[in-house]
């Protein structure tokens, strides 16, 4: 213990230095997502995931989300598939959005947070909420924007990461980035593998077949045409492989594999000037994954999809306070999966966005979008959101939008299942929060609802021609609500800094039918990141609660998940901090108290484990 | 007059008290979960099983898990039975957890040679258990297979190999009588395999047969669902084979009869009352096979309060079916009574519920 003690003394940050670089590339920055995003998200609260937040939670995107967002995470056992809740709406309902760009699966809507990689970005944002019109109209529960940064000026960087951890866990990452007057480069490349066969907490087991490795590659470059085009240039390319692994009692009984593959290309121009602005996306991107049932045969199940889009934005300065913007996107997707030849889908749409700032008081957002779907005839949806100064320090936000959701391929076209008489999910929330706002202190608490219909099911009972036999159809109504409070409070006490990031969220998601709530939704979650750091010394503490959860559509008590609390505790000492470098050494204890619990029934996750990191930056 | 009346009072008497102790034999209990009826469920997040009294009087939810305080696993198969212990096959998880049939303490676990179990068949203190192996899915298709596995040891000592698609196992004077389901393919035969020299038998049969068990003639019935084939690229449906209910002659090893269904309907539940009448459900409907009928019926013997059925027993006058509903909620076991064909009793089931058996 001692021992564990005088490391954690030894640890440090490089914390002061990012925080610096932060004002600076405001001016001379190229990747304008960020920024749009919340010019567009009026009323409405996104979470901002600093790097500095990041880089606490790199073991996985799914302890990322779990512990520092309001989203529920469901993981198939530590590293293994793992889908989001947000605001208690299903998996598809969280759009992922790379750089701009909604990159959830065709085949299954969603996106799976063990193939995403943490170290490669450089931001993240999560935004709470439907309405998020520019990127598609299925997120319902929230946005989650994967952002790599981009700026020009002189600079020339190096980062070194690696870290080694228990379960045989490594992680290396190096990133480079140069910047110029005119150009800006940055280019990243990560390697993770784990054995990731942990102890089973109160079993004489451990969990078996559930090793994985990914690589990750980034590209990301801009150059400056003129004093008001820019070009930028952003790739991604991540292959993994994992093993899905076992469950109680019998853990050696696991035998299955997964490989996924993801490239993403993205052409971005700008062009400013006086009153307008636009904007040319051109985007190519390709998925894959397969599916072995047994990881030591050969045959095995596979999905892909490619998808080509173009996007331009038209933006015009009606006034120094007000703006008209305009969207128009065309989309051609094409899925195929082993069980299912390629389907093509086209799609054009046409959006609007007003903005208007009303003097100190507030301002707001309109947005209209109508679709034009080779599949569907969609609805116009709409969303409205306003932010009201109502002191110096306090504000209301409004918001509330129409949504809908697309079936996804496998729900249009699984072989003889498949039921291409879908028509799209749709519903209407509505969301009132208020908040107060200092230099140290943030807070925000929000109420929601929203009102799914025609909501996809996959049911025994689905086709009356065939009870039995598992078909989706159109059938549920759920009404989602609850509370959402996020509180983040940050002092400089003598150069003592102190931070404390928390979110709060109770969640009610109630099937209107049989008046039972949604099964896999906690109430009650919890987490927050309390940080400290004083010269070069960084500490952190991170506490996870997340409340017991149903199993079953009835709510039967025989059927639960427990709820369960889980604290982990980090910190790092910078060896050698000068303008140009420092090299930190980390260390973080995850699960501190040693305590068995399971996200989902019969996986348990990892006990007490211990990651040692190096992280140099030059 | 005094005398006969006196006799008979004796009698009755005597008839009173010999049927008291017969009461009594089947009130003394071995174990809590004795006297009742048994619901196997293959699960959600794990698979369970619940008790029900013989008088209805008792009810007891997730039995295994309030003895021994930890869950089963999916997907609960299906449940062996010897004199003392009961197998609970669980094939996901390659584990048969083998407990104490009256009081379900557990006494062990087989988690080594088994490959997807699906149902045992026990001959003295050997347990015959079928395994689908890696199915249509793995490098060998063909690779499904028997466990033999040592009562006393909980050990798999040796392997039978089969043709592929393994399902249900029964055992006869001597032998092995194994229904080819397909598993995640299709099949058409039954296996009949000598214990003692592991020769094999293969009848031919309509695709897919499932139930299996012997009639009062010790002939063996079969119920072979039949198989639906769909267009690659359009999955339209292309070919629905016959569902049957097929009658082997046991001593010839040939199929003595069939009552072949209409094309496109497809039982799924088949069993047998003890004056030998066969009952099968399509949906939630229960139709009615007189014994030695040669043609099936035409109309509905009675339809249930159940969606859908997912399992099916018949056990003295009463008929019992499990609706497993949404696969994601508990379950329903429903009681009608054979002769008036109304329901007696229902009760909670676990997810999935698919078997009942009577302890």
């Amino acid at each position: 213990m001692m021992k564990i003690f005088s490391f954690l003394i030894l640890f440090l940050i490089g914390f002061s230095s990012y925080a610096q670089l932060d004002s600076v590339q405001h001016l001379n920055v190229v990747n304008i997502n960020s920024i749009v995003l919340k010019k567009h998200s009026k009323g409405y609260k996104i979470l901002k995931l600093s790097d500095s937040l990041i880089v606490n939670n790199t073991e996985s995107f799914s302890s990322l989300l779990r512990y520092n967002t309001p989203i529920y995470i469901k993981e198939y056992g530590s590293g293994g598939t793992s889908t989001a809740s947000f605001r208690g709406t299903s998996a598809s309902n969280t759009a992922v959005v790379w750089n701009g760009i909604n990159i959830n699966s065709i085949n299954n809507g969603q996106t799976g947070f063990n193939s995403l990689n943490v170290s490669l970005f450089d931001n993240i944002d999560i935004r709470s909420g439907g309405g998020s019109i520019e990127f598609g109209s299925g997120a319902v529960g929230g946005t989650i924007h994967l952002n790599n940064d981009l700026h020009f000026g002189k600079y020339l960087k190096n980062e070194l990461v690696a870290s080694i951890g228990s379960f045989d866990t490594y992680h290396n990452l190096y990133k480079f980035s140069f910047g110029s007057k005119k150009t800006a480069v940055k280019f990243g490349f990560s390697y993770n593998e784990s054995e990731n066969d942990y102890k089973w907490l109160g079993y004489d087991l451990k969990n078996e077949n559930g090793a994985y490795h990914n690589t990750d590659f980034s590209f990301n470059i801009a150059q400056k045409l003129s004093n008001f085009t820019k070009i930028s240039f952003h790739s991604s390319k991540y292959t993994g492989s994992r093993e899905f692994s076992g469950e109680l009692p019998n853990p050696s009984a696991a035998n299955e594999k997964y490989k996924d593959l993801s490239f993403q290309n993205l052409i971005d121009v700008n062009y400013n000037k006086n009153a307008t602005s636009q904007r040319l996306k051109l985007a190519y991107l390709t998925q894959e994954y397969q599916y072995f049932a047994n990881k030591n045969a050969s045959s095995y199940s596979y999905g892909k999809s490619k998808r080509y889009l173009i996007n331009y934005d038209f933006s015009y300065k009606i006034t120094s306070n007000s703006s008209i913007e305009s969207f128009t996107e065309y989309e051609s997707t094409f899925g195929e999966t082993d069980q299912m030849l390629e389907k093509n889908r086209r799609q054009f749409s046409q959006s609007f966005i007003f903005n208007q700032q009303v003097n100190t008081l507030g301002s707001f957002n309109a947005k209209l979008r109508k679709d034009f779907n080779s599949d569907y005839t969609m609805p116009v949806v709409f969303a409205l959101g306003a932010e009201l100064n109502t002191t110096k320090n306090t504000f209301v936000r409004v918001n509330g939008s129409r949504n809908y959701r697309v079936p996804s391929y496998n729900d249009l076209y699984w072989p003889a299942l498949g039921n291409e008489d879908l028509i799209p999910e749709s519903s209407y929330q509505a969301e009132i929060g208020v908040g107060y706002k200092t230099k140290n202190l943030q807070v925000d608490a929000g109420g929601f609802f929203i009102d799914t219909k025609d909501k996809i099911v996959w049911t025994p009972g689905g086709d009356p021609d065939r009870p039995g036999v598992w078909v989706p159809i159109n059938f549920d109504k759920v009404l989602n609500k609850g509370l959402e409070l996020t509180v983040i409070y940050k002092i400089n006490l003598n150069k003592h800094y102190f931070n404390l990031n928390a979110n709060y969220s109770y969640t009610i998601s109630k099937d209107k039918i049989t008046k039972e709530l949604l099964p896999y939704i906690p109430k009650h979650l919890f987490n927050s990141n309390l940080g400290y750091s004083f010269k070069k010394i960084n500490i952190f503490y991170q506490q996870l609660y997340t409340g017991k959860v149903f199993t079953t559509t009835d709510n039967s008590e025989n059927y639960t998940v427990p709820a369960f609390s889980i604290g982990n505790l980090g910190g790092s000492y910078s060896l050698l901090k000068t303008t140009n470098s420092t090299l930190d050494l980390g260390l973080k204890i995850n699960n501190l108290f040693n305590k068995a619990y399971q996200v989902l029934p019969g996986r348990p996750m990892p006990n007490r484990n211990i990651n040692f990191n190096i992280n140099y930056k030059f | 007059m005094k005398i006969s009346k006196l006799l008979f009072s004796t009698l009755l008497l005597s008839v009173l008290f010999i049927s008291c102790d017969d009461d009594n034999d089947d009130e003394k209990t071995e174990g809590a979960y004795d006297n009742g009826i048994l619901i196997s469920g293959e699960g959600g997040s794990t698979g369970s099983v619940y008790y029900v009294s013989n008088d209805f009087s008792i009810t007891e939810s997730l039995i295994y898990k309030n003895v021994n305080n930890e869950d089963l696993g999916k997907y609960l198969q299906s449940i062996a039975f010897d004199d003392d212990n009961a197998y609970l096959i669980v094939d996901n998880q390659n584990t048969i957890t083998v407990v104490d049939r009256y009081t379900f303490e557990k006494i062990g676990t087989i988690t080594t040679g088994l490959k997807k179990p699906r149902y045992m068949a026990i001959v003295g203190d050997k347990g015959y258990v079928t395994n689908w192996a890696e199915g249509s899915w793995g490098a060998d298709v063909d690779d499904d297979y028997i466990a033999v596995v040592d009562l006393n040891t909980f050990e798999v000592t040796s392997t039978i190999s089969l043709s592929i698609g393994v399902e249900r196992i029964i055992a006869n004077n001597g032998k092995l009588y194994v229904s080819h389901k397909g598993g995640n393919d299709t099949n058409n035969i039954i296996s009949v395999i000598d214990i003692s020299t592991e020769a094999i038998t293969e009848i031919t049969v309509n695709d897919n047969p499932d139930e299996i068990f012997f009639d009062n003639s010790g002939d063996l019935i079969v119920l072979c669902e039949g198989k639906t084939t769909y267009d690659p690229t359009t999955w339209a449906i292309t070919e629905q084979t016959l569902a049957s209910i097929t009658t082997i002659n046991t001593s010839t090893n040939t199929v003595a009869s069939k009552l072949e269904f209409p094309s496109g309907t497809q039982p799924s539940l088949l069993d047998i009352d003890a004056s030998g009448n066969l009952y099968y459900s399509v949906y939630n409907n229960i139709y009615k096979v007189e014994e030695n009928a040669t043609v099936l019926p035409t109309s509905v013997y009675f339809q249930t309060t159940a969606g859908s059925h997912y399992g099916l027993a018949i056990k003295d006058n009463n008929l019992y079916v499990v609706d497993a509903g949404d696969f994601a909620s508990e379950g329903d076991l429903l009681i009608y009574d054979l002769t008036t064909q109304s329901k007696i009793q229902s009760f909670k089931a676990p997810i999935a519920a698919s078997k009942i058996y009577f302890n």
